[in-house]
């Protein structure tokens, strides 16, 4: 999708809610995610890396839903516009000790 | 809108970020052209943030002794965003007697170019960082080396360029390169086309094909990256890490995770594509991490990920105008080791755009070179 | 590397009616499930499912959940549990963790059956501790016997939020209220009424404003929704309770198949990002399906067809069974499956307002606002007869696919007909014996046999009742109207637990003649 990031979005306008948390794993509020946005970070993706979002343990399983509807509240678009983050392995945080016993085989063999 | 500008940049990464703020900081009008959704979605959020000298080609050293000199250091204020800069040394571990000779010859060869690196003994390494095993034997060590956040770095270059008029557009894929009259002056993009008085190619490995349209080819190709980041815990050291095995890199973040690149030896035959994780990738370097670095064994690896490295034939990048195709700025091929001397190629390629002398000399990675 | 013909990723109802349907025709099949058990959700869904026979209808999702099991094992499927599928890979390889170590399997066919997870919504205090999913509620209370709190608000109206509301009241929670922002009640209108004449006042058009407390929540303070989904001045509601259960729908948990390179689709009729299937729900990645929630939420009961079909798809790919084999088979899934996306719920239906039934009743408004049909409404629908001596009223006022009581009726009493979404009729001429199993395999715990004809004066309203402890005949208590308000006082007359019913008591209450109609509820107290 072709997206000028020139847009005029409005100034960032402080709320009575900014403080609250969105994610939980990262402790980011929703003021911190609102200013991103006015910063000219408009994708998931973008949100993430600026600020860490969703990509705490629980990657995103929580957030995602809230951070892509005050995206979509700010620039005035449909949630589903906003494309989801790439899912990277593993689907559950595994410790380094566990992921180093791998002998690239199945179990029993 | 109009789709003018003084400057076409082709590319949203870290490179294309920051040569659009240069630019944009001295009033040149600026469009950026992002091919993906999103900003930095290439090599620059696919590397272990090293911001490094030691280690590297005598060509490009010039430019990474000056960024770390000169721009590093008070990037966080001229962008106004902390991009978690670092510079508290670099440590290259060597665990074998072999491991110690490739660290002597790449450290004499920087000692050459005048950079402040010398070996040091496994004790002296535990001292700068304690974490280390014992398995360590020595480490070449750079004390002016450092690393930052590389997602953050290309944003903070994005933002601040966005707030001083830079025009970005993601989701434009370009087609081509139009020459008009003996100049490269319009890019077409599936939907548009867009005019500047200079056009800056700084798109990876797409580059090669968009070069491709005005008839210049840079030898580069594909070569899978892969990294991983583990939870938050703690800061522990700040020191930037890599190997003579060469079997992983990577350091500490402010946030208190790691981020590891990996090492697989497959990485030049992966798959046309996207680019994709291998299913070995995360454990061969978990592996690699714990025999020198036990203490991190309970330490969770919640992300990984690969990205392209548009690795050079000569494994250094092209940062150069092109004689034949006057308006033509190519920077590309960094080969894997750009994000760390992106602010300063960036701010090297604005030069070249806007016709002034460049900062650093560059003559060594001209595209010429190739034309012998 | 072990190679198997399928790896099923997900034990729950669609994995497993997957792998016993793949299993079934001969290939090799291993299921991965990172739960301690297996079964997904259905070992915490102790309510009967809707549905007809073929969808195991009135039968208890445990129950399913055992038998699903037990057929997986006679097919010869081997399930592994506590095997976290941690990477799907080109090639069809996954990592598994397993035992503190991770492994490689291969397959040449996989089935995503990874499910579902709970959505969260952000308010003031919402990360205080006591506020939880309303599916956690149900795992503390069904799996592991523990109370989610004392006294619960709940926040949502779908089946989720309704089932889970009936299931405190079971455990011996008082739910404090269930509110919705949407300004009628999203699940089933047989839901709201079980709550509901068990007392549980309904707030839609109202979402929560905030969490109280500060350690953990002490209260929740509610506002009613306005236009522009802002709340509207002066309608704060306070409510002092330990817990707050959020049932706000449920998202695809398709992040394998999105790793697998499989196209996706943010689809808001399936709830969300899943990949995109064709009818065998093979994805865009030949030999990649996705079965159950995973490619879109639905009942259990979707999933488990959902499963057998990309089973059956899976070995027709793998050349185990002919391409006839394989269309003969899935054409009754298929229908199976068609049958229960109609009615009311239907997911293409979602959003819309709907006013009439099928057969042109009108739909109670009271139902979809208050969660009770009020007494002059109850009388429109079909299922509602005035007829004389012992007789099944069924107070089913919506179109929903499910068919058990017009199954279970030795008489023919109650007849659906062909169309198992149409409403029950209660046939005129056709004698009730007052056996009672309609009351029992009413999943919506609808129907109720009134009896008004032996005592002068007096009405017999025998009743579906799954609260502990069981009453006894002699028992003294309350008579309450389909709002919960008491209406009169009552004693037990006969209290039935035959092993036809599965665990639905039958307790018939004395009542005076004017109140058949209205007592649909027995509590042996009643708050002043």
């Amino acid at each position: 999708m072709i997206r000028d990031r020139s847009k005029d979005i409005g100034e960032y306008r402080p709320a009575s809610d900014d403080d609250m948390l969105i994610c939980r794993c990262e402790e980011v509020t929703k003021g911190e995610i609102r200013r991103a946005i006015h910063d000219g970070m408009y994708t998931l993706t973008e949100i993430r890396r600026y600020l860490r979002v969703g990509m705490g343990l629980c990657q995103g399983q929580t957030c995602t839903r809230l951070v892509k509807a005050i995206i979509a509240s700010e620039l005035g678009t449909s949630p589903a516009e906003t494309k989801p983050a790439t899912a990277r392995a593993p689907m559950r945080p595994v410790e380094m000790k566990v992921m180093a016993k791998d002998t690239g085989g199945s179990k029993d063999e | 809108m109009n789709n003018r500008a003084d400057v076409v940049i082709v590319g949203a990464g870290a490179i294309g970020c920051s040569a659009a703020y240069y630019l944009a900081k001295q009033k040149i009008n600026v469009i950026v052209l992002e091919g993906s959704d999103n900003i930095g979605n290439g090599g620059s959020s696919r590397n272990g943030g090293g911001v490094r000298q030691s280690g590297r080609d005598p060509r490009e050293l010039p430019i990474a002794m000056y960024g770390i000199k000169h721009i590093w250091p008070n990037l966080k204020e001229e962008l106004g965003m902390d991009v978690e800069y670092y510079q508290q040394g670099n440590l290259r571990l060597g665990k074998s007697e072999a491991n110690l000779k490739v660290l002597e010859g790449l450290t004499s060869r920087a000692v050459a170019c005048g950079l402040d690196v010398r070996m040091i003994s496994g004790k002296e390494a535990r001292e700068i960082c304690p974490y280390l095993s014992d398995v360590v034997m020595g480490a070449s060590w750079c004390p002016t080396d450092g690393h930052a956040n590389p997602l953050l770095t290309t944003l903070a270059f994005y933002r601040k360029a966005r707030q001083l008029g830079a025009r970005f557009i993601t989701g434009e894929k370009v087609k081509e390169i139009r020459k008009i009259k003996g100049q490269a002056r319009q890019v077409v993009t599936e939907n548009n086309v867009y005019e500047g008085d200079k056009i800056i190619i700084a798109a990876g490995m797409d580059s090669r094909a968009i070069l491709n349209t005005v008839g210049i080819d840079v030898p580069m190709s594909p070569v899978l990256l892969e990294t991983l980041v583990t939870e938050a815990v703690e800061p522990m050291f700040y020191q930037m890490l890599g190997t003579a095995d060469a079997d992983f890199y990577g350091h500490q973040s402010t946030h208190g995770s790691f981020v590891f690149g990996i090492t697989s030896g497959f990485e030049p035959f992966a798959k046309a594509g996207e680019p994709v994780s291998s299913s070995h990738a995360v454990s061969l370097a978990s592996t690699g991490i714990l025999s020198y670095f036990p203490v991190l064994e309970n330490l969770k690896v919640v992300r990984s990920w690969a990205g392209w490295i548009d690795d050079c034939a000569d494994h250094v990048p092209v940062i150069s105008t092109v004689e034949e195709v006057p308006g033509l700025v190519v920077a590309c091929g960094f080969s894997g080791h750009g994000f760390g001397i992106s602010p300063a190629a960036g701010m090297l390629v604005s030069e070249l755009a806007a016709g002034t002398e460049t900062t650093v000399d560059i003559s060594a990675l001209g595209y010429h070179r190739f034309r012998r | 590397m072990k190679r198997y013909d399928l790896i099923v990723i997900g034990a729950g109802p669609a994995g497993l009616s997957a792998a016993i349907e793949a299993g079934q025709q001969g290939l090799k099949v291993i299921v991965f499930d990172e739960n301690a058990k297996p079964g997904g959700q259905l070992f915490k869904q102790i309510h009967k499912f809707f549905g007809s026979k073929e969808h195991k209808a009135k039968i208890r999702g445990f129950r399913i959940g055992e038998e699903l099991l037990k057929a997986a094992a006679e097919a010869g499927v081997e399930v592994v549990l506590n095997a976290v599928v941690i990477g799907l890979y080109l090639e069809k390889e996954i990592t598994v963790r397993m035992d503190e170590k991770v492994y490689h399997y291969k397959a040449d066919t996989i089935i995503i059956a990874t499910g579902a997870t709970e959505n969260m919504i952000a308010f003031e205090g919402w990360t205080l501790p006591g506020v939880i999913g309303a599916g956690a509620a149900q795992t503390m209370m069904n799996l592991h016997g523990v109370m989610p709190g004392q006294r619960i608000f709940m926040l949502g109206s779908g089946n989720v939020g309704l089932v889970v509301s009936y299931q405190l009241l079971q455990a011996g929670c008082e739910v404090a209220a269930i509110c919705d922002a949407a300004p009628r009640i999203g699940g089933y209108g047989v839901h709201a009424a079980k709550v509901a004449r068990y007392g549980v006042p309904f707030y839609t058009r109202h979402s929560i404003i905030k969490a109280e407390g500060t350690d953990r929540v002490t209260g929740v303070t509610i506002g009613e929704v306005g236009p522009n989904w802002k709340f509207v001045p002066g309608t704060e509601k306070h409510f002092d309770v330990d817990t707050i259960c959020l049932a706000v729908g449920l998202s695809p948990m398709s992040q394998l198949a999105q790793m697998a390179g499989c196209a996706m689709e943010d689809n808001p009729k399936k709830a969300g990002l899943v990949p995109t299937i064709d009818e065998y729900g093979e994805t865009s990645v030949p030999g990649i399906f996705a079965a159950g929630d995973v490619s879109g939420i639905e009942e259990a009961s979707a999933a488990m067809i959902e499963g057998r079909i990309a089973g059956a798809a899976a070995a027709y790919r793998l050349g185990y069974i002919t391409l006839e084999s394989l269309e003969e088979k899935t054409a009754a899934m298929k229908k199976a499956l068609s049958s229960l996306r109609r009615g009311m719920f239907a997911p293409e239906n979602r959003g819309k307002r709907i006013e009439k039934t099928e057969e042109g009743c009108d739909i109670s408004i009271n139902l979809l606002e208050k969660g009770y049909v009020a007494a002059d409404e109850i009388t429109r629908y079909p299922g509602v007869t005035a007829k004389k001596g012992i007789h099944p009223v069924v107070e089913c006022t919506q179109n929903i696919p499910c068919n058990p009581c017009q199954d279970v009726c030795p008489k023919q009493c109650i007849k659906i007909g062909e169309d198992i979404t149409a409403l029950p009729r209660v046939e005129e001429f056709v004698e009730c014996t007052g056996c009672g199993l309609c009351v029992a395999a009413c999943p919506g715990q609808a129907i109720f046999l009134v009896n008004s004809g032996e005592t002068p004066g007096s009405a017999y309203v025998t009743l579906p009742y799954e609260f502990l402890p069981i009453p006894k005949a002699g028992d003294k208590g309350y008579a309450c109207d389909r709002s919960g308000h008491a209406v009169c006082e009552t004693e037990v007359v006969t209290v039935k637990s035959i092993s036809a019913y599965d665990k639905t008591n039958l307790v018939t209450i004395k009542v005076p003649v004017e109140l058949a109609d209205a007592a649909r509820a027995y509590r042996r107290e009643v708050k002043a």
